[in-house]
């Protein structure tokens, strides 16, 4: 939530829960029919949103619920419940102004749902394989999606205009927008079962930094010895963060030489 | 009627007179042979019988009556292989044989026989036979005299087939598979980046080839084969043969070979199948038993014989005409292995041991089969033969185990084929051998040898003065492959698959390392036919990701990554041999400063466009970027009352938008407790 009150996670154990960031209390509990893939704080913190995955006969759902109305969790009736028949949602954001959510899907597809109807506004089918993640930048004018498809796209959050298109040749499994360059950072690797085939030499799993004006890659971390399954930059634009498939959370501050770095133009 | 009154008048006779049975004298009976005595007449013998049994002998020698009884011998002893002679004539003139004879065979089968196996037979230096049947002479006799022209087939023009060596840079193709098979392109290799010249989707089903000289690409279907060439890749020929698995092509390109497991039938012989590629036309076919050593057919380096090894033969078929070399195969007892010269009609072989025989290779001329050089060997276990690119120098590799030993020792005798007698020398390897290569065009030869991990690679020159120098050796090398530049002087040692694509690029002039580099599970090295470039590259056939061919230079620079989804196979399109002689060739050797200064010139002018187009188009994708981001900034400007109203007048556009709201606390934390006694006061 914007004002770090509270904490909205969703979980595998069928449930989404509300939580007191200072004291660690359980707010609010909603049972599911099948595991929670993710959820969020719309821009003004009233509203949430999150979805179910498509599991054992119970459908891929995004539900809403107005945190106003205390009954809606009470109740467990959200005030809006749309099903998703062809492809589950894998990763979504909210919109800027809490308009819509902008969901990423296991076929490629990003759709923006309306908040209040529930229709879909626009779509976007730039992606060829599943959508693994989607991340906004700081101000919310736009999504960066990263997929299977071994790129990530850049889009408008308001129209899913596709904007750049930035190529690697392994999955990419998560990607991030720098608040203060025109940069992005994308992390990735194989899938499991296929790790053991690659590399294992140490720190063969980099994290790749790409201009997001001219699509091309200029720097890449070394250091996770397993796919890197997600990449944040702090709000400050000063350091970034990567978590792997190897358990290792890391934090890396960049040197003054990243912030002067400019390519030939 | 009549014929009833005369019975009647004549059944009065007298007593004691026998009646007479003749027909009256001007009977005329009205029942035809034919009816009478249809089946024997058939049987009755009709003047021209006998004839298709008939042979008529030419180029016979002219004889006197005295010498006649010994040539009628002579011949009867050369035609009664081919069946029993019934009848013979010898015509004559003014005392002696006119030159031809007829001999005529209990049967016409004997008498094709004769014809098919006689015709030709050398008597001697003057007379070799002609035999023909009697029948043909009729025949070719009763040729039509009108001679009609047989229909003109329209021309095809497939354009210029050597159109890619026109090429104003010099650039060399090669074929790409990729996409795990479903996609082929050809590219021109351009130092910054491939240049696509051909894209098909299914143009082959399983892999392809190049035909010697780079005329054709070859594409393998379940149906057969065909090629391509041409400016364009159109479709040149097409041979038919289901399930083909394997091709091979005769050095000269004139004909192909291909094989499939699948058509073999015991009369018609299918499995192995030798094609005119001009014409397309199926010129002779083979039984194969297996295809483990493909090509089963080894092809002389001038194309005028093949060769192919079976249980104790060697049988060597010359071309065109796809017969054996004097219509018999060479019995070799034990034979193991053989390989011609890539330079001369010679052909190299080696036997194992044979009770008191030792083991031996041999070097055999061709057409003559004369023995040129014989070499014994003693307690070999096995021989590989190794042949330097053109035909200077044989390497066999001699395994051998010595007399009183149990282990393997293994030496290579060096057969110097330029010099009189071809003198062979000995170089006795210390270690187990993992690779060996001659230089293509030198005299060097590299060998990597010992055991993983301690794999040593050793450079030898084979000097003019008989003797055979270390020039230098490098341990703790890791690979398993030696790839000599196809000019000589350069090679990549390569440790492929298992080694994870360790690198090394060496400059044999003075055995030194260029460059040493890695390309992460490379299972294949490519040399350009120029040996200007190495590309090494991950196939999917060998490893499911990071699919790609690197581009280096032959000093081991890295000049390009090239990511294909799937790649499968590279192959360089081979060059023909030059068509500058060697005067020439010295020639512009010498004026290679001149050309070079062009050549510099050239490359500063495509490097320096290729920046600026480089430059000029990030600047284009930063002024739409810019003028996007504005317009998303202008709307994120005009959205913030929105914003302020969501979050209850709460400005959060900034990190640091609400000072005001900040308090500051001072809070103190215990951190730690010391006890520092003080002395008795």
């Amino acid at each position: 939530m914007w004002d770090t009150k509270n904490v909205l996670t969703g979980s595998a154990d069928n449930s989404c829960r509300l939580w007191d960031c200072e004291t660690g209390k359980q707010l609010a509990l909603v049972e599911t029919n099948s595991a929670v893939r993710t959820c969020g704080f719309d821009f003004s913190g009233n509203i949430i949103m999150f979805s179910t995955d498509k599991q054992m006969g119970y459908q891929c759902i995004l539900n809403y619920f107005d945190l106003r109305d205390p009954q809606q969790i009470e109740d467990n009736q959200p005030y809006l419940s749309l099903p998703c028949n062809e492809s589950k949602i894998t990763s979504a954001v909210w919109g800027p102004l809490g308009e819509f959510v902008i969901a990423g899907h296991e076929n490629g597809e990003i759709n923006q749902y309306s908040a209040k109807s529930g229709e879909i506004l626009k779509v976007a089918k730039e992606h060829t394989k599943q959508i693994n993640d989607i991340q906004s930048s700081v101000d919310l004018t736009m999504v960066i999606s990263a997929s299977k498809d071994c790129t990530a796209k850049l889009f408008d959050s308001t129209n899913l205009e596709h904007i750049k298109t930035f190529k690697t040749e392994r999955p990419v499994n998560s990607a991030a927008i720098s608040p203060i360059m025109d940069h992005v950072v994308m992390g990735g690797g194989q899938e499991a079962m296929e790790v053991t085939t690659t590399s294992t030499r140490i720190g063969k799993f980099e994290a790749r930094f790409f201009h997001a004006a001219y699509e091309e890659e200029f720097g890449r971390v070394k250091g996770h010895f397993g796919p890197i399954n997600c990449v944040a930059f702090h709000p400050d634009g000063k350091s970034y963060s990567s978590g792997g498939e190897d358990g290792y959370v890391r934090i890396h501050y960049f040197d003054p030489q990243y912030f002067d770095f400019e390519l030939e133009a | 009627m009549r014929e009833t009154e005369n019975m009647e008048a004549e059944l009065e006779y007298d007593d004691g007179e026998e009646p007479s049975f003749s027909d009256p004298e001007d009977f005329v009976d009205d029942i035809s042979d034919e009816e009478l005595l249809g089946d024997v007449l058939r049987d009755k013998p009709l003047e021209a019988d006998g004839i298709d049994s008939v042979i008529v002998v030419d180029n016979v020698p002219q004889v006197g009556q005295d010498r006649l009884e010994k040539l009628k011998n002579v011949i009867h002893k050369i035609f009664s292989k081919f069946g029993k002679i019934t009848n013979e004539f010898y015509p004559d003139t003014d005392g002696k044989t006119k030159g031809y004879i007829f001999l005529e065979y209990s049967a016409p089968s004997h008498a094709h026989e004769a014809v098919k196996n006689a015709d030709g037979y050398k008597l001697d230096k003057q007379h070799t036979f002609r035999v023909n049947l009697f029948t043909d002479f009729d025949k070719y006799m009763s040729i039509c005299d009108e001679w009609e022209a047989p229909e003109k087939q329209p021309f095809k023009d497939f354009g210029n087939l050597r159109h890619w060596l026109e090429d104003s840079d010099c650039r060399d193709q090669y074929s790409v598979i990729y996409d795990s098979g479903e996609r082929t392109g050809i590219f021109a290799n351009d130092v910054k980046e491939p240049i696509e010249v051909e894209e098909r989707a299914r143009w082959t089903e399983t892999y392809v080839r190049w035909s010697p000289k780079g005329t054709y690409l070859a594409t393998f279907h379940q149906r057969g084969i065909a090629l391509w060439g041409g400016e364009k890749f159109k479709q040149i020929q097409r041979f038919s043969h289901q399930g083909v698995q394997l091709i091979d092509f005769s050095p000269c390109e004139r004909y192909v070979v291909t094989f499939s497991p699948l058509m073999d039938t015991k009369d018609d012989p299918q499995a192995i199948i030798i094609w005119d590629v001009l014409t397309g036309h199926k010129k002779r076919g083979f039984h194969c038993e297996s295809s483990a050593h493909w090509p089963i057919f080894k092809w002389s380096p001038d194309g005028k014989f093949f060769a192919r090894m079976t249980q104790d033969t060697l049988s060597i078929y010359e071309t065109p005409s796809m017969g054996l070399l004097d219509k018999k195969s060479l019995k070799i007892n034990g034979i193991k292995d053989f390989s011609w010269s890539p330079g001369d009609n010679i052909i190299a072989f080696w036997v194992p041991e044979d009770k008191d025989i030792p083991a031996r290779v041999t070097l055999m001329q061709l057409p003559s089969r004369n023995e040129i050089r014989v070499r014994n060997l003693f307690n070999v276990v096995d021989c590989k033969l190794h042949w330097q690119k053109n035909g200077d120098y044989l390497c066999v590799k001699v395994d051998r185990t010595p007399k009183g030993t149990q282990g393997v020792v293994t030496n290579f005798e060096i057969f110097r084929m330029r010099e009189k007698q071809v003198p062979v020398d000995v170089v006795e390897m210390k270690e187990g051998i993992i690779a060996f290569a001659w230089e293509p065009n030198g005299s060097k030869f590299a060998v990597l040898h010992g055991e993983s991990p301690r794999i040593s690679v050793s450079f030898y020159h084979v000097k003019n003065n008989g003797k055979i120098d270390l020039i230098k050796m490098f341990d703790k090398q890791q690979a398993n492959s030696i790839f000599w530049s196809p000019q000589g002087q350069f090679l990549v040692l390569a440790g492929l698959r298992s080694m994870n694509g360790a690198l090394a690029f060496v400059d044999t002039s003075d055995c030194t390392m260029m460059n040493i580099a890695e390309h992460y599970m490379a299972s294949d090295v490519e040399w350009d036919p120029t040996g200007r470039y190495v590309v090494t590259s991950v196939s999917w056939w060998s490893h499911k990701v990071d699919n790609a061919f690197w581009l280096w230079t032959f000093q081991g620079r890295l000049l390009q990554k090239n990511n294909k989804e799937r790649f499968c196979q590279l192959l360089w399109r081979p060059r023909p041999p030059s068509l500058l002689t060697q005067e020439q060739i010295k020639l512009i050797k010498k004026d290679l400063k001149k050309y070079s200064k062009i050549f510099e010139q050239k490359d500063r002018l495509s490097q320096s466009k290729a920046s600026k187009e480089l430059v000029d188009k990030r600047r284009t994708m930063m002024e739409e970027y810019r003028k996007y981001r504005e317009r998303a900034i202008n709307m994120y400007n005009e959205q913030r009352p929105l914003r302020l109203e969501l979050r209850g007048g709460v400005d959060t556009d900034e990190l640091d938008s609400n000072v005001d709201d900040w308090e500051e606390e001072t809070i103190e934390f215990f951190i730690n407790e010391e006890i520092i006694p003080i002395g008795d006061l």
